[in-house]
């Protein structure tokens, strides 16, 4: 953390913002300089349980794992779905959220003998299957709904599918050693040769 | 005038945005000093953009919108595709400023907060008016006729055109006149073969560069498009047009500019014996201290609905039903583009081309309905444009698909199948004594003036046009080549009034006095020593993007009032 981050911190803590949950939500006269702010994923929270954490960490990295590049873990996805299901989710979503996360805690140790984030990976992708399949008919997955608010009655797997989606492709990692990402591109081509391997822009718009 | 009288200033002008930006360069650089008054917050240009290139991952819930506060604080203006959490400096606190939305019918009023209002977030596209558009409400009858004709307003646009800088191609086509453009911008592969397709199946629509208020080539202390692409967060190189970034600078470099901030215009006081208006009366947005200011003129320059609001609660002995209002029709003749009606195309040619750099703008198919006359196959009068939008889809568009693990991460981090083109129509609507806004009866702001409140419903004409509007698109989307093509909108209800940001004609221009506010030179035909030159002098819609007709005018009013002012005549 540099000094003005520090500072910045100091900020919130005398002004009182923390009384909000996690105290990122900035009055006008505390909004600063966005490009040079802190991340927003290393805000603190205490929302999980140690086990919680483990459980999320291993959906998250199911969904998006490391390869030749980052996985959700090392993009800090994680600690985004926390923060985002202690501040952003409304109390219906968050009542959701947290009961699908009590049946993993619960559940799937006493169908497969472990918790969820110790079994074999290919243990842990058919538990998710089987939960996707579980949640077909929900409107989450209708093709095209995507320019649309968050589902506030989506299933639990699709809820952290998409926090983990989004929490991954805008990260800096995501954005930059998966995708690609030039914030001055300073020209524009609109023809350019697509090898078959490459990956997409980060987009600097956001839908929903 | 007497020349022995005391007055602050030359000039007050009300509002910083596009139209005030103008009044206070024009007039600064004949010789008057002119003071600016904003009721938004100072804004430093280029430091006062908080979210320009802001990467996502330093933004709040990394771009997902701050559902609690939007809700609470910025209820309208957050529904604008604008407004985002990188520039929410730029926009109205609903709550701290509300109109009074729960009387008349819904209509959203999108509004500024900072010195150089909306024109730190408009949509940049430029267009000039046609011939046909000046002489329309003439034509059909559906309007009081203008009383300025396109060869009279032409050499203004080459003026505002020359200054802001904006890029376009030259297309010879009547209905959308060509300007003075700085080189366009470049197209997608993409754009390149629906424009080769669609000259061949239906060589009657012209697909051209948006013309856009964005510079491809450097202007004095500005500098071509970087193509970071969102314009709407600010530019601290000047590469869109703005009153920050452009009028306002040359306005201060005269040395006869006084801008002020946090002023909130109560009304303007008429008196009697002068016929004129002496006094400006503001409040201090902060203290809450009031105070007056005089000027010889005064360019109300505040948008649509705020300058109205301003004359409709400056009324008098002399004038009961506000200000300049002896025709009766300030308020009335509300107009506001619907939008967002036509179709999508999803294409599988160009999969192997991709693009680097993010171009802020798109492409336009400038209207083709009615153009010269009328069309006696078409059930409504005037037209529509589309303004169109490319992209290739990627992870946004398909995160809801089945499936985990390495392969959905392959399929999400690379660029979707097909591109998208979007073609969403721009229309125009009719002028309706009835479509108005007035000052609630019940209902007062924080400083105590009447809120605003709206009464407008679209017309059978908007609803026949737009019917046309959705069938038209999904002809030119199928012709251009779509692999498939889906219908935009609704043609059953339309776009929520106001949705277009571009409200205008309460405050209409017309040489009769007894049914217009305004005379051809944007002057009261009532008061002589007010103009108003934003969106309320508008007599009819047109269909194409308003501010450069705002700015023509307010320029050439400025011209006409300097030079009363200079023979006594006001």
């Amino acid at each position: 953390m540099n000094r003005r981050e520090l500072l910045q911190c100091a900020a919130l803590l005398v002004s009182g913002a923390t009384a909000s949950k996690l105290g990122f939500a900035l009055t006008d006269e505390q909004l600063v300089y966005l490009a040079t702010a802190p991340d927003y994923a290393r805000a603190k929270s205490d929302f999980f349980s140690h086990q919680q954490r483990k459980i999320i960490a291993a959906m998250a990295e199911a969904t998006i794992p490391a390869t030749d590049t980052p996985g959700a873990i090392e993009a800090g996805v994680p600690h985004f779905i926390e923060l985002m299901v202690a501040d952003w989710l409304n109390d219906q979503e968050r009542a959701l959220f947290s009961a699908g996360l009590a049946d993993m805690e619960t559940r799937i140790p006493q169908d497969h003998g472990k918790s969820f984030d110790l079994l074999e990976a290919q243990q842990q992708l058919v538990i998710l299957e089987t939960m996707e399949a579980a949640a077909a008919d929900s409107p989450w997955y209708s093709q095209g709904n995507i320019r649309r608010p968050f589902i506030s009655d989506a299933p639990f797997i699709c809820m952290v599918k998409e926090l983990t989606i989004w929490g991954f492709f805008t990260s800096e990692v995501g954005a930059s050693q998966v995708l690609r990402t030039n914030m001055m591109p300073m020209r524009f081509d609109g023809n350019l040769p697509l090898a078959p391997d490459e990956s997409a822009w980060a987009p600097y718009m956001f839908i929903s | 005038m007497g020349s022995d009288q005391h007055y602050d200033f030359d000039a007050i002008v009300i509002g910083s945005g596009i139209s005030g930006g103008w009044a206070a360069k024009e007039l600064t650089e004949r010789g008057l000093t002119v003071l600016v008054l904003e009721r938004g917050r100072d804004l430093p240009h280029g430091t006062g953009y908080l979210g320009e290139h802001a990467p996502s991952w330093k933004l709040p819930y990394q771009g997902k919108p701050e559902r609690d506060r939007n809700a609470r604080d910025y209820e309208v203006q957050s529904t604008s595709y604008a407004f985002s959490s990188a520039n929410r400096q730029f926009w109205n606190n609903d709550s701290e400023n509300p109109y009074a939305m729960d009387e008349g019918r819904p209509f959203s009023w999108y509004r500024g907060a900072a010195v150089g209002g909306k024109s730190l977030m408009w949509g940049r596209q430029t267009y000039r008016w046609s011939e046909q558009d000046f002489n329309a409400n003439k034509a059909d009858g559906r309007g009081l006729p203008w009383p300025v004709s396109y060869d009279e307003i032409a050499p203004w646009y080459s003026h505002v055109e020359k200054f802001i800088g904006v890029n376009g191609r030259k297309e010879g086509l009547p209905q959308l006149p060509d300007g003075d453009f700085q080189k366009p911008m470049e197209w997608y592969g993409l754009e390149h073969t629906i424009k080769d397709r669609l000259v061949k199946a239906v060589p009657e629509i012209t697909l051209t560069n948006a013309r856009t208020a964005i510079l491809t080539e450097d202007l004095p202390g500005r500098s071509a498009c970087h193509y970071c692409g969102p314009c709407e967060r600010g530019c601290s190189t000047g590469s869109y047009f703005s009153s920050q970034s452009s009028t306002l600078p040359a306005a201060r470099a005269t040395g006869r500019l006084t801008l002020k901030a946090n002023q909130v215009v109560d009304r303007l006081e008429y008196d009697d014996a002068q016929g004129k208006i002496s006094k400006v009366h503001v409040i201090d947005g902060q203290s809450g201290k009031r105070r007056s200011y005089s000027g010889r003129l005064v360019f109300l320059c505040a948008s649509t609905v705020a300058s109205t609001q301003i004359l409709l609660n400056s009324a008098s002995g002399a004038f009961p039903d506000g200000l300049a209002n002896r025709s009766g029709v300030l308020g009335h003749y509300l107009m506001d583009h619907f939008l967002r009606i036509g179709a999508v195309g999803m294409f599988t040619d160009d999969a192997d081309s991709y693009y680097y750099g993010n171009r802020p703008t798109g492409l336009y198919i400038p209207r083709f309905r009615n153009v010269g006359e009328q069309s006696s196959e078409l059930d409504f009068v005037r037209g529509y444009g589309y303004q169109t939008m490319t992209m290739r889809g990627d992870w946004m568009m398909q995160f809801n698909s089945r499936g985990f693990g390495a392969a959905l991460k392959d399929k999400l981090r690379k660029p979707a199948a097909a591109w998208t083109w979007y073609v969403a129509g721009f229309g125009e609507c009719l002028p309706n004594a009835n479509n108005r806004l007035y000052l609630s009866k019940a209902k007062k702001d924080r400083f105590g003036i009447p809120q605003v409140a709206f009464d407008f419903q679209w017309s059978d004409n908007e609803y026949a046009m737009a019917r046309d509007m959705q069938a038209q698109a999904q002809r030119i989307v199928k012709a251009a080549g779509a692999a498939f093509a889906i219908p935009m909108g609704s043609t059953e209800a339309l776009s929520v009034p106001g949705e277009g940001i571009h409200e205008m004609g309460t405050a209409r221009m017309g040489d009769d006095p007894g049914q217009a506010v305004l005379n051809r030179w944007n002057q009261a035909h009532d008061v002589p020593n007010l103009f108003v030159t934003d969106g309320s002098f508008m007599t009819s819609s047109s269909c194409v993007n308003p501010s450069l007709t705002y700015m023509a005018f307010t320029a050439r009013a400025c011209d006409y009032a300097v030079e009363q002012l200079r023979a006594g005549s006001i």
